[in-house]
C-alpha cells in the first residue's frame, strides 16, 4: 500500500492513454514512477542523446519540445499538464530527435518503458494512442482537431522539408459530395447547390458516378439559354467523370487536373468510373492543402458552417502571423491582413447567427470596437463590439430589441468558441446597454461628449475606435457624423480624453530603468500594453478626433495622417508611428511565445539589444505627452 | 558516573549492529521522512505514523518508500483516546518495535531530509532508546534551513505549507505523514537544484 502512488494513479487516469487502464493497473505503474523536478530552462534530453529508459508525463509546468536546424531552434510543441512525450524509446532504437526543455519550473513523472510495455501489448487502445502520438505532426491544426486529447509527436518535419513533403501528403477532401439522380430537374439541382454552397454535383446511378455538373456547366449551358432550366440534368452534365483512387497525393491530383483540363476529380472505390463514389476533390482542396495564405483563409471563412471550422481557421491565422513576422514582413502589412481575416471571422459569425435566427426585423450595424476597430488585433484578445439597429415604431421596439439581443448573444458565444474571450467589462453587442437603436446611440454619444465626467464610469475610450463589420454602412456614417460634430471646439471633452490618456504610469523610471510590475502574478514583468501601447493609442485617438480625421482608425496610420495635418510637429508623430510598430512587434512576439495576449513582457528573457530597442521605442512617448499637455491645456480634470 | 563504561559492554540488538555497519561507506541516497506524532514532547509523546521516500539522482523513487501506522494501543489507552484512527487506516500497521526496526533497515546510511527534521530525529531516538539502541547516526538536512539559507532570512521559521506556497507545490486536501513526506521531497528537489547540492 503506497499512498502517493495512488495519488499519482488518480492524476494519470484523467489523461490519455492512461484512461484506458484500470485503477489497479495505474497504481502498479505509479509505484514504479520516478518524480523529477526540472528547473526553468533545464534540459531533460536533447537531440542525439541516448534514449532514456522511460517516457515522461508532465505533472505540472510546461515542457517545450524543439528541434534545431541550421542553428535555429524551432519549437515543435509545448507540453502541458497531462501531456506525454519522449515516446521514442517505445518504437525506435536510435537517439532522441528533439530537445525537451522546461519552459518554466516543472515536475514530470518518468514512467519506465519496461513497466509500461506489457500494458501497451495487452491493450490495443493504448498502443494506438501511442502510435498516433508518435507519428502525428501536431503542428497541423487540422489533425489536432481530429484527435482526442493532445498528442505530442516525436517525428520531426523540418520546416524547409515540409513544402516538398506536402506534395506527397494525401489530400483531405469532401467525402460526402452532393449526389442527384439523372432525371432531376436543373432548377432544383441549382437550388440545392446554392443552399449548400457547393459548386458541383455528381449525377449517380446506384452510387456509380455518371457525370458531373459544375458552376461552369450552369453558366455555359443554362445561363446562355441553350437549354431551359426545366430540363433534366443528364442533358447538360459533363460525362464521363475523371476518377481517382482514394488517398491520392496532392501532386497526382494536380497533374490529373492539368492533364484533363478539369477542376473536379471524383474519388471512387477502385479508381474507375464503374465503382462506388467516395468523394470529390476540387481545386479548392488543392489550394487549401498547399498553404495558409490569406486569400484562402478568407475564402474558407466564407464557406464555414460552424464555429469549429472557424476556430481551425483562426489557428491557421496564428501560424500565418508567426511566419510573416519571422520573414520580416512589415508589421503594418501584417496588421492589415490579420484584421481582414478577423473581420471576415466576425462577419461570418454574425451571418451564422442570422441563419439560425431568421432575417432581422430591421436594418442594423455590428461594429467592432477597441483593438479590432483599430485593425490592430494580431493575438487572440478579448472581443469588443456594439450593435446599432435603425429606429422602429414604439410598439415594435421591444420585439426588435429582443431579436438583436439574441443575435448578439449567439454571435458573441460563437466568437468565444473561436477563441476570442468575452470582454470582461461587458463591452459587447450581447449586452443590454450596448445593443440599442440609432437614436439611443446618438444620445449616448451626445451625453458622453458634452458632459464627460458625469457618467464617466461607463465611458470607455474604446467606443471611439469603431469599424463596421456587418450591416448597414449608413448607420456607421451617422454615428461618425455625431462624433465629429460634437468634437468640434469641445474643450471639455478633449480635456477629459487628454487626462485619460496621460493618466497611465510612465514606462521608465527616473533612472531610465523599466518600471516593472511590483507584485502579483506578473511580478518583475513589464506591462507593455498599459505602460507603452495604450498611451500611444490614446494619444493618436485624441489627436485624430481633434483634427477631425475621419475613417482612419489605425494608430499607426493616425499618426502618419497627423504628421500631414500638423506639419510643425510632424517629426514627433512619425516617431510615435514608428515606435508603435516596434512595441506592437514586441508584444506580438511575446504573445506568440506564450500563447497569451502578450501584455506582460519578461525582460529577463530579452537580449540586451532588444532591451535597448524597446527603451528607444519608449522615448517618443514623452514628447507626445508634452504635446498633449500644451495643445489641450488640460485643467478641469487634472 | 561510570554509565558510559556499562554501555561499552552493552549488547545491541542485531538490526542495530547491521545498521551501524552500513556507515563504513558514504551514501548517495537521500531519504525524505515525515512523522506524525501525538504531540510535541519527545519524552512523553509517541510516533503515530511514518512516511518516507527515497531521492536518488534528483528524482523521487516512488517504489522506494516506507510508510507505516504504529499501533500505539497502550498510549491511546493511557491517555483515554479513541483508537478509531488505528482501526480505520488502510496503511501497513506495525507495533512500535517492528516499525522502528523496519524503518532503520529502510533508511540505512542515507542522508535524512525533512521539515524541522531535528524533532523527527528526536522522536525516533526516543523510540530507539526503548529498544536499547543508540542514537541515529545519519546526516540530516532540514528544508526550512535550506530555504532560509537560500533567501538569507534568519528571522523566522517557515511552515511546510508556507514553503509549498513559495515553491508552487500543489496543495492536496489529504493529510498524512506520506503526503507531507512527498511534499517535502518535492521541496527538497527544488531547493537542492537551487542550492547546487550534488
Amino acid at each position: 500500500m503506497n499512498t502517493i502512488a495512488e495519488h499519482i494513479a488518480d492524476f494519470l487516469k484523467e489523461y490519455s492513454p492512461f484512461n484506458h487502464l484500470t485503477f489497479e493497473e495505474l497504481s502498479e505503474i505509479a509505484t514504479s514512477i520516478r518524480v523529477v523536478n526540472l528547473e526553468k530552462h533545464k534540459t531533460l534530453f536533447q537531440i542525439n542523446d541516448i534514449l532514456h529508459d522511460s517516457f515522461y508525463v508532465v505533472a505540472s509546468g510546461v515542457i517545450n519540445l524543439s528541434v534545431i536546424a541550421d542553428a535555429e531552434e524551432t519549437l515543435l510543441n509545448k507540453c502541458n499538464e497531462g501531456d506525454i512525450f519522449g515516446l521514442r524509446p517505445f518504437f525506435a532504437k536510435n537517439n532522441y530527435m528533439m530537445t525537451a526543455k522546461a519552459r518554466e519550473e516543472s515536475i514530470v513523472y518518468a514512467i519506465p518503458i519496461a513497466t509500461f510495455r506489457p500494458f501497451v501489448a495487452n491493450n490495443s487502445d493504448v498502443l494506438n494512442f501511442l502510435l498516433e502520438s508518435f507519428a502525428v505532426n501536431t503542428r497541423n491544426p487540422k489533425d489536432k482537431e481530429n484527435l482526442i486529447g493532445k498528442l505530442i509527436s516525436d517525428n520531426v518535419f523540418y520546416s524547409d522539408q515540409q513544402s516538398e513533403m506536402q506534395y506527397f501528403q494525401s489530400l483531405t477532401y469532401n467525402n460526402s459530395p452532393l449526389i442527384t439522380a439523372k432525371n432531376a430537374i436543373v432548377q432544383d439541382v441549382a437550388q440545392l447547390m446554392t443552399e449548400t454552397l457547393k459548386n458541383n454535383i455528381v449525377i449517380c446511378e446506384n452510387n456509380i458516378p455518371l457525370g458531373i455538373i459544375t458552376d461552369t456547366d450552369m453558366r455555359s449551358k443554362i445561363a446562355t439559354g441553350r437549354y431551359p432550366i426545366t430540363i433534366s440534368v443528364d442533358k447538360i452534365m459533363s460525362s464521363p467523370v475523371i476518377t481517382v483512387v482514394e488517398n491520392v497525393s496532392l501532386a497526382e491530383a494536380q497533374l490529373l487536373m492539368l492533364k484533363h483540363n478539369v477542376t473536379h476529380l471524383c474519388v471512387t472505390q477502385d479508381g474507375t468510373d464503374k465503382s462506388t463514389l467516395k468523394g470529390m476533390i476540387t481545386e479548392h482542396d488543392l489550394i487549401a492543402a498547399q498553404a495558409s495564405n490569406p486569400g484562402v483563409l478568407i475564402k474558407e471563412i466564407k464557406r464555414s458552417q460552424s464555429s469549429k471550422e472557424l476556430k481551425q481557421i483562426r489557428e491557421r491565422l496564428t501560424d500565418l502571423i508567426q511566419t510573416s513576422i519571422s520573414k520580416n514582413i512589415p508589421l503594418s502589412h501584417v496588421f492589415n491582413i490579420a484584421s481582414e481575416i478577423n473581420l471576415a471571422l466576425i462577419k461570418r459569425s454574425v451571418e451564422l447567427s442570422i441563419l439560425d435566427l431568421g432575417s432581422p426585423p430591421a436594418r442594423f450595424a455590428w461594429l467592432s470596437i477597441g483593438s479590432q476597430g483599430r485593425k490592430e488585433q494580431l493575438l487572440l484578445t478579448d472581443q469588443d463590439s456594439i450593435l446599432i439597429f435603425e429606429d422602429v415604431a414604439a410598439d415594435k421596439y421591444k420585439e426588435v430589441k429582443d431579436y438583436f439581443l439574441k443575435l448578439g448573444k449567439r454571435t458573441t458565444s460563437t466568437l468565444e468558441k473561436i477563441g476570442y474571450d468575452l470582454c470582461p467589462n461587458g463591452h459587447m453587442g450581447s449586452n443590454m446597454i450596448w445593443c440599442k437603436s440609432l437614436t439611443d446611440w446618438i444620445k449616448q454619444y451626445d451625453s458622453w461628449m458634452n458632459t464627460p465626467g458625469e457618467n464617466s464610469n461607463d465611458l470607455s475610450s474604446i467606443f471611439f475606435d469603431y469599424e463596421i463589420t456587418f450591416g448597414e454602412q449608413r448607420i456607421e456614417d451617422a454615428i461618425g457624423n455625431v462624433i465629429f460634430k460634437n468634437a468640434k471646439n469641445n474643450t471639455l471633452f478633449f480635456d477629459f480624453l487628454g487626462n485619460d490618456a496621460l493618466r497611465k504610469n510612465s514606462p521608465l523610471s527616473f533612472f531610465k530603468k523599466f518600471n516593472v510590475e511590483e507584485e502579483g502574478l506578473n511580478k518583475d514583468k513589464f506591462d507593455i500594453k498599459t505602460r507603452a501601447l495604450m498611451p500611444l493609442i490614446d494619444g493618436a485617438r485624441l489627436f485624430a478626433l481633434s483634427y477631425g480625421i475621419k475613417g482612419i482608425n489605425n494608430t499607426h496610420q493616425r499618426f502618419r495622417q497627423m504628421a500631414i495635418a500638423d506639419p510643425k510637429h510632424g517629426e514627433i508623430y512619425l516617431n510615435c508611428a514608428e515606435a508603435f510598430l516596434v512595441l506592437s512587434k514586441f508584444r506580438t512576439l511575446e504573445g506568440l511565445k506564450n500563447d497569451n495576449s502578450g501584455q506582460f513582457i519578461n525582460l529577463d528573457e530579452m537580449s540586451k539589444i532588444d532591451k535597448e530597442k524597446l527603451k528607444n521605442a519608449l522615448a517618443p512617448m514623452k514628447e507626445l505627452e508634452e504635446l498633449i499637455k500644451s495643445k489641450f491645456q488640460l485643467t478641469q480634470f487634472s | 558516573m561510570l554509565d558510559w563504561l556499562k554501555n561499552i559492554n552493552k549488547e545491541y540488538p542485531e538490526f542495530w549492529k547491521s545498521y551501524l555497519a552500513k556507515f563504513d561507506k558514504k551514501s548517495t541516497r537521500f531519504v525524505v521522512i515525515s512523522t506524525e506524532t501525538s504531540g510535541l514532547n519527545p519524552a512523553k509523546d509517541v510516533i503515530l505514523s511514518i512516511g518516507s521516500f527515497a531521492v536518488i539522482d534528483n528524482s523521487i523513487i516512488i517504489a522506494d518508500n516506507f510508510e507505516a501506522v504504529i499501533l500505539q494501543y497502550k498510549f491511546f489507552h493511557d491517555n483515554g483516546l479513541s483508537t478509531e484512527f488505528l482501526v480505520e487506516t488502510k496503511m501497513q500497521k506495525l507495533g512500535e518495535p517492528d516499525a522502528v526496526k523496519a524503518f532503520i533497515e529502510y533508511i540505512g546510511n542515507s542522508v535524512l531530509v525533512g521539515h524541522h527534521i531535528d524533532f523527527d530525529v528526536d522522536m525516533i531516538n526516543e523510540a530507539l532508546e526503548k529498544l536499547d539502541c543508540g542514537r541515529l547516526k545519519n546526516e540530516a538536512l532540514d528544508v526550512d534551513v535550506m530555504h532560509r539559507k537560500l533567501t538569507d532570512a534568519n528571522d523566522k521559521q517557515f511552515s511546510l505549507d508556507e514553503l509549498c506556497k513559495i515553491y508552487n507545490i500543489p496543495k492536496s486536501d489529504r493529510n498524512s505523514a506520506s503526503e507531507d513526506a512527498y511534499k517535502t521531497a518535492l521541496l527538497f528537489l527544488k531547493l537542492k537544484s537551487r542550492l547546487g547540492i550534488k
